[in-house]
């Protein structure tokens, strides 16, 4: 095997294959970008939504959650399958790229609307009703007193969750989006062996997400509060454990 | 628009559907308890373990976490053929995602491992608790508390997660449905069916997993 893979690699890594994988991930990280680029704008808005205390807006506020609920326990592929089936329903004019963002701009919607709903539900209550005794209005208390506040909160999970989307953005694969893991399809359909191919995918995937998850490890130990940043003096750590980001995880 | 929907023929295979829906969740808690035992093993190696091993288990962590579990099974189910191990479509996705699960679980249980303060064990001492009265009453309340939540999300997630089987054939709640569909030609119905089951199906256990951390460890996990 490992006389083949030598064999391989030098047709492999030529002027256009590496070409063909870095405009895959391109594609790849534009699918990422725009779903969670339009998850952040809608998400904040059904999380701000869900900050309201009016009872005119109740049944939106019921909708929001509604969404954000079913989404959130609806498998990715699951949802790729019904927006497909759907918009060729109404119109078979549509590329396969649009579809596939308009079924990661509906998941990262609910999701990000639930980490800027828990970040702002971090700041405690007092604030927001301080910002009412001075007569702030909602978008004013929203933008100037509980945002800045919950940045801190939404910031690290929010990172973790690009990273958890770049990943995801796999299954679109499925569908016959040309990203980064149906060129691998595509270049092992063009005879390379697989364990080059997806090797090579693998560390392609690797090099978008670990910079991120770097990231977000780094603004979870620059942002938390001091009051909690030295607390974890801990128990059973071995020599020079000392890093300690929290719980990281999907979801 | 002129589209009619017909649920009926969805209906009549509800039983099938569920039927996956079993198999989706048998997928997840294979994958969820083999990778919590190299999970446990990761943590133990990354809290306790020498340079060189916190090394190993930290580039395994990193790795897995930070490329798809999709590809990952690619790469299983494609590449090791040529290394002269073949893996059936199941046992490939069993072993992906259980290594998958490993990574994560190896952070989620060493946060909880860390969780324990110093403090809380020498005001224990001086209250004259035995070892194992301080592990009973003091250590493994800690560490439940601080990982329940985490680790019943992660169980959902991998529910969820398991849903990529239905790529290599698994007939699983998404591969039983991709079958009834191109049977029916009704896909909008069959698919919005599916992720119906899946809602109710998660909500069922994080409302049972919620409960049960209630009941056994005190633990107040939120349901929504």
């Amino acid at each position: 095997m490992l006389q083949r893979l030598a064999e391989e690699v030098p047709r492999f890594f030529t002027y256009y294959t590496t070409m063909f994988l870095l405009q895959a991930m391109v594609r790849t990280i534009g699918l990422t970008l725009l779903g969670c680029g339009v998850g952040f704008v809608v998400g904040l808005l059904i999380a701000a939504l869900r900050m309201t205390r009016t009872p005119l807006l109740l049944p939106a506020r019921v909708l929001g959650t509604v969404y954000v609920e079913i989404f959130r326990r609806i498998p990715f592929l699951v949802i790729l399958f019904i927006v497909v089936f759907v918009v060729q329903a109404v119109s078979n004019d549509v590329s396969l790229f649009a579809i596939a963002v308009v079924a990661i701009c509906l998941l990262s919607t609910a999701f990000m609307s639930e980490i800027i709903r828990s970040g702002l539900e971090s700041v405690p209550r007092q604030q927001v009703e301080t910002a009412a005794v001075l007569n702030f209005g909602f978008w004013r208390t929203l933008l100037t007193v509980l945002l800045p506040q919950a940045w801190r909160v939404i910031l690290p999970p929010g990172f973790a969750f690009i990273v958890m989307f770049i990943k995801d953005t796999s299954l679109a694969s499925q569908m016959g989006v040309v990203e980064l893991t149906f060129t691998g399809k595509v270049l092992m359909n063009r005879g390379f062996s697989p364990f080059l191919v997806y090797g090579t995918v693998l560390c392609a995937y690797f090099i978008l997400s670990y910079p991120l998850s770097r990231f977000g490890a780094y603004l979870e130990t620059r942002l938390a509060s001091p009051r909690n940043r030295g607390s974890l003096k801990l128990l059973w750590s071995g020599p020079g454990a000392a890093e300690h980001s929290a719980v990281g995880g999907p979801g | 628009m002129t589209y009619t929907f017909q649920f009926s023929v969805v209906f009549a295979k509800l039983p099938y559907l569920l039927g996956g829906a079993v198999i989706s969740l048998e997928i997840a808690a294979l994958a969820f308890g083999l990778g919590a035992i190299i999970g446990l093993g990761g943590a133990l190696g990354k809290v306790y373990g020498s340079r060189a091993l916190r090394s190993v288990v930290n580039g395994y962590v990193v790795f897995f976490t930070n490329t798809p579990a999709l590809v990952q099974i690619f790469f299983l189910f494609y590449a090791l053929p040529d290394a002269g191990i073949l893996l059936s479509p199941m046992t490939a996705v069993i072993t992906g995602m259980t290594l998958n699960a490993g990574a994560y679980l190896t952070e989620i249980l060493r946060g909880g491992i860390v969780s324990v303060r110093v403090s809380e064990i020498e005001a224990a001492e001086v209250l004259g608790m035995s070892l194992m009265q301080v592990v009973r009453f003091v250590i493994l309340p800690h560490i439940a508390k601080t990982i329940y939540a985490p680790l019943s999300n992660f169980f959902i997630w991998q529910v969820l997660g398991s849903s990529l089987a239905a790529v290599f054939g698994v007939e699983e709640l998404t591969g039983r449905a991709i079958n009834i569909s191109t049977a029916n030609l009704r896909s909008i119905e069959t698919f919005s069916v599916t992720a119906l089951i899946y809602i109710v199906l998660t909500f069922v256990a994080s409302l049972g997993l919620a409960l049960a951390g209630r009941w056994a460890f005190r633990v107040k996990a939120k349901v929504f």
